[in-house]
């Protein structure tokens, strides 16, 4: 418990069964590998999951690992292993974390992770991702896949750019054939989309209810126990059924009047990846101010789908490319800017909260230009601060803490009276 | 001659050096007395944040374009009637005052240096900049870039990393027309195909020019130290490429006759800086210490490809000469292993050991570094892995752990 006296609020049902599809995806992942079923690690970012799958794969997505690690603290280790192997302390937490297990034999609490038969780089908005994965080629040997995506620099995809993807797809689905002695199916693809599009409708529905006030959902902390159906299972039919029950919840959560917060005072966006060794700590820094994430960054790693980028059975190859072409970091930093404002106009927000972490330059670097952007240029209220998402010796709580009292602390004398200064940090 | 005059107004408000000024034809750098005057020279060149070979050039009304590393078109920037400018930060010369507070901590240190001299108005020559996407925070980069210089436009080039789909090069073609447009909105004359086969034709010569000097160094390592080599082929990357061909003409013409003065040294390849470049001190530290760098990552960009076809369409072999490179280091996805890579390069160098000189931060160049020491480990080959900063100031201690590797080698 924290020190706001109470537990976090989640919904009841959806959580439960998110536990349980977890512990299915990971149970499933044991019996996996060897000649049975075959395994195909990949990213979240840009992922082709629908296509992998259709060929029997059982997919591993190592930054999931990684985040689970580090939410059940068990990421130390792992980093502390990569570390002792020559990976240095600037080196992303998530590479050392996963590194690190795969050379201690792949087992968590949660499963013991099998190795690769295939590896598939969707190359979306992160340059990390293709030293990872040549990293994980090197150590087993197997077929690396690169899905080369080009940066999105404008909030309309490029016809060459769809185009380059489009014809990679297809150099994957030959790699494919050859390796299964499967035949592609175009089908079967068709269909697994349209699950997948239910799904992100489902999540987009989701998303959306944070424009009420008060925000029926936490859309930072509480969205992402209800991102890994999005993200991990996407195209099956338990992940498209997921959201209709996470969405019923939530509609009577505004029925009841019970809300993730028992008054709501501050609404916020958030921006950067969360803590995760320390996420019930940094939650609690928000909860006792009544502070709410009524939109955030950080959900939409997996995809932009709040924004349009859907997969549609109908054009399946054309929107899997645009789909890995929105991914949240793989959209330019302009794009990315404009996307905060509006979220924290669309959404109502008092101010935004920038949280910077070690490893990950991809996110971080530029978000002391954001927060110039929003202070100077808009005027919203932002506070930066920086720690990990996966190494637990970056997160300082007293120094976070203080900052983030100091912060709300100015925001509640500026909401209660004249405005007062602004606090950056 | 060259001469220094005090600035008008120093941008930066902390350094008063005077900033050097250079005519407009450039013969103080290809009319340098000897090898030994025109590295004297270009360092002074380097060290000054004010670009005195860009103000040079842009006296007369015309423009210039700063290439972020590592690898930008730069003969399509040169078809165009602009001079394309090699970008490596503000090395050791300024002080990082405001970018700080735009990209956050852990980031390298040319990332910083090069928004700083935007920040504080040191790139107000240049009409256009480009950042490759070799890594996420020169991509990130050039959006920042676009708000804290706003009167140059910026462009932001995917590099691709599959080098196996019959769609790169279509795309890297379609990626340089969008370089085009931007290009020309910047001030550059309308793209014309023949142009870009004649300015492919001069970067062939100036690459041929550079890798006999890289083949001098090789075959010949006393006859020339690794800074000068270095500081000749910085100026490469910040004078017209015609000038600097002739200025590469009088130093093979000097070099034919400069005896080699062999000592005990060992033969090493230096890998790592192929962005941000170590400080000169570290540079000339290599070789004090009794190291010979037989090869080196610095400055990669010449050695991209050797030669591209100027016939045909020029735009698309350009694009095909990136796309079909062999070249293999930490920004671009390797087309074999790693370990493979690096044992070849030893092979081919002729290099006793191997010093990894990697820029703090510098992500690629790090997670690189495990998988190459793994294949030096199974062949016993010596290595030394050092970090640099671009303000780094003592060097006690690498001094110390290169003389150790030295002695390591020499005494084995």
């Amino acid at each position: 418990m924290g020190d706001t006296g109470t537990e976090p609020r989640f919904l009841t049902t959806a959580r439960d069964r998110q536990r349980e599809m977890v512990e299915e995806y990971y149970a499933g992942l044991e019996g996996a590998g060897g000649p049975k079923k075959p395994v195909a690690y990949m990213l979240v970012g840009g992922n082709l999951t629908e296509i992998v799958r259709s060929f029997g794969y059982e997919v591993v997505f190592p930054e999931i690992v990684a985040l689970n690690c580090a939410i059940k603290h068990v990421s130390l280790p792992n980093i502390l292993h990569a570390e002792s192997q020559g990976y240095g302390l600037d080196v992303c937490g998530y590479v050392k974390n996963d590194l690190g297990l795969q050379e201690m034999g792949g087992q968590t609490p949660f499963g013991r992770i099998p190795p690769p038969d295939l590896l598939v780089c969707s190359f979306s908005g992160c340059y990390v991702y293709v030293k990872w994965w040549e990293a994980l080629a090197e150590k087993y040997g197997c077929p690396l896949f690169m899905l080369d995506v080009p940066y999105l620099r404008d909030a309309t995809p490029q016809s060459e750019d769809i185009q380059y993807i489009v014809t990679q797809l297809h150099e994957l689905i030959a790699l494919l054939e050859k390796a299964t002695g499967r035949a592609f199916d175009p089908a079967e693809l068709r269909a697994t989309l349209a699950r997948s599009r239910r799904a992100e409708e489902g999540w987009v529905n989701y998303l959306a209810s944070g424009r009420r006030r008060p925000s029926p959902i936490e859309a930072y902390f509480e969205a992402v126990f209800y991102m890994f159906p999005i993200n991990v299972l996407r195209g099956t039919e338990v992940a498209a059924d997921f959201y209709a029950t996470v969405n019923a919840e939530v509609d009577e959560r505004v029925r009841s009047g019970t809300y993730p917060v028992p008054e709501e005072k501050f609404r916020l966006v958030v921006e950067g990846v969360p803590p995760y060794p320390s996420y019930r700590t940094f939650w609690d820094f928000f909860r006792k101010w009544g502070a709410v994430s009524v939109a955030a960054t950080y959900p939409k790693v997996g995809g932009l789908f709040d924004r349009g980028f859907l997969h549609d059975p109908a054009r399946p190859f054309d929107s899997i490319a645009e789909y890995s072409l929105g991914a949240y970091v793989n959209q330019s930093w302009p794009l990315r800017r404009t996307l905060i404002e509006e979220y924290v106009r669309d959404f109502g927000a008092d101010a935004v909260l920038i949280h910077g972490i070690k490893s990950c330059r991809s996110f971080t670097a530029g978000q002391g230009d954001l927060r110039d952007r929003l202070i100077h240029d808009l005027g919203i209220p932002t506070l930066y601060i920086e720690s990990d998402h996966e190494d637990p010796r970056y997160f300082a709580p007293a120094q976070i803490k203080n900052r983030m009292d100091a912060f709300f602390e100015s925001l509640d004398r500026r909401k209660g009276t004249t405005p007062l200064p602004m606090v950056g940090g | 001659m060259a001469t220094r005059v005090p600035p008008e107004e120093d941008p930066g408000g902390s350094e008063t050096a005077p900033s050097l000024e250079l005519g407009e034809t450039f013969e103080e750098l290809t009319g340098a007395p000897s090898i030994e005057a025109l590295a004297q020279l270009a360092r002074e060149v380097i060290c000054d944040p004010s670009y005195p070979t860009v103000r040079a050039w842009t006296r007369r009304g015309r423009g210039a374009v700063g290439c972020f590393p590592v690898y930008t078109p730069q003969e399509l920037v040169h078809a165009m009637g602009l001079l394309p400018v090699s970008l490596h930060g503000g090395g050791e010369s300024i002080e990082i005052s405001h970018a700080d507070a735009a990209l956050g901590s852990f980031l390298c240190s040319i990332s910083k240096s090069t928004l700083e001299l935007g920040l504080t108005g040191r790139l107000a020559p240049f009409r256009a900049f480009v950042f490759p996407y070799i890594c996420d925070v020169s991509r990130n980069l050039e959006g920042i870039f676009s708000r804290a210089v706003p009167g140059a436009a910026t462009h932001m080039l995917h590099l691709p990393q599959n080098f196996r789909s019959a769609g790169t090069v279509p795309f890297l073609v379609a990626e340089y027309r969008r370089l085009i447009a931007k290009l020309e909105s910047a001030g550059g004359e309308r793209y014309r195909p023949e142009r870009l086969a004649d300015s492919i034709e001069l970067f062939n010569r100036q690459r041929t020019e550079i890798a006999r000097l890289a083949a001098v160094k090789n075959a010949e390592p006393g006859k020339l130290t690794l800074t000068e080599s270095y500081l000749i082929r910085r100026l490469g990357g910040l004078v017209p490429r015609e000038v600097h061909l002739r200025i590469l003409e009088r130093v093979h013409a000097e070099l034919a006759v400069r005896p080699n003065r062999p000592k005990d040294a060992i033969r090493v390849l230096l890998v790592g800086p192929f962005c941000e470049q170590p400080t000169l001190d570290l540079i000339e530290l290599v070789e004090q210490v009794g190291c010979y760098a037989v090869d080196d990552e610095l400055l990669q960009i010449y050695r991209w490809y050797d030669r591209v076809d100027p016939n045909g369409d020029p735009l698309e072999n350009l694009a095909s000469a990136y796309a079909r490179s062999t070249i293999d280091i930490g920004v671009r996805a390797t087309p074999t292993t790693k370990g493979e890579a690096i044992l070849r390069r030893v092979e081919a160098s002729g290099a006793q050991g191997v010093i990894f000189l990697t820029a703090k931060f510098c992500e690629p160049a790090l997670e690189d570094v495990v998988l190459y020491r793994r294949a030096l480990d199974r062949q016993k080959i010596p290595y030394l892995h050092l970090e640099f900063e671009e303000r780094s100031a003592a060097y006690e201690q690498s001094r110390l752990q290169l003389e150790t590797f030295v002695e390591s080698i020499l005494f084995d």
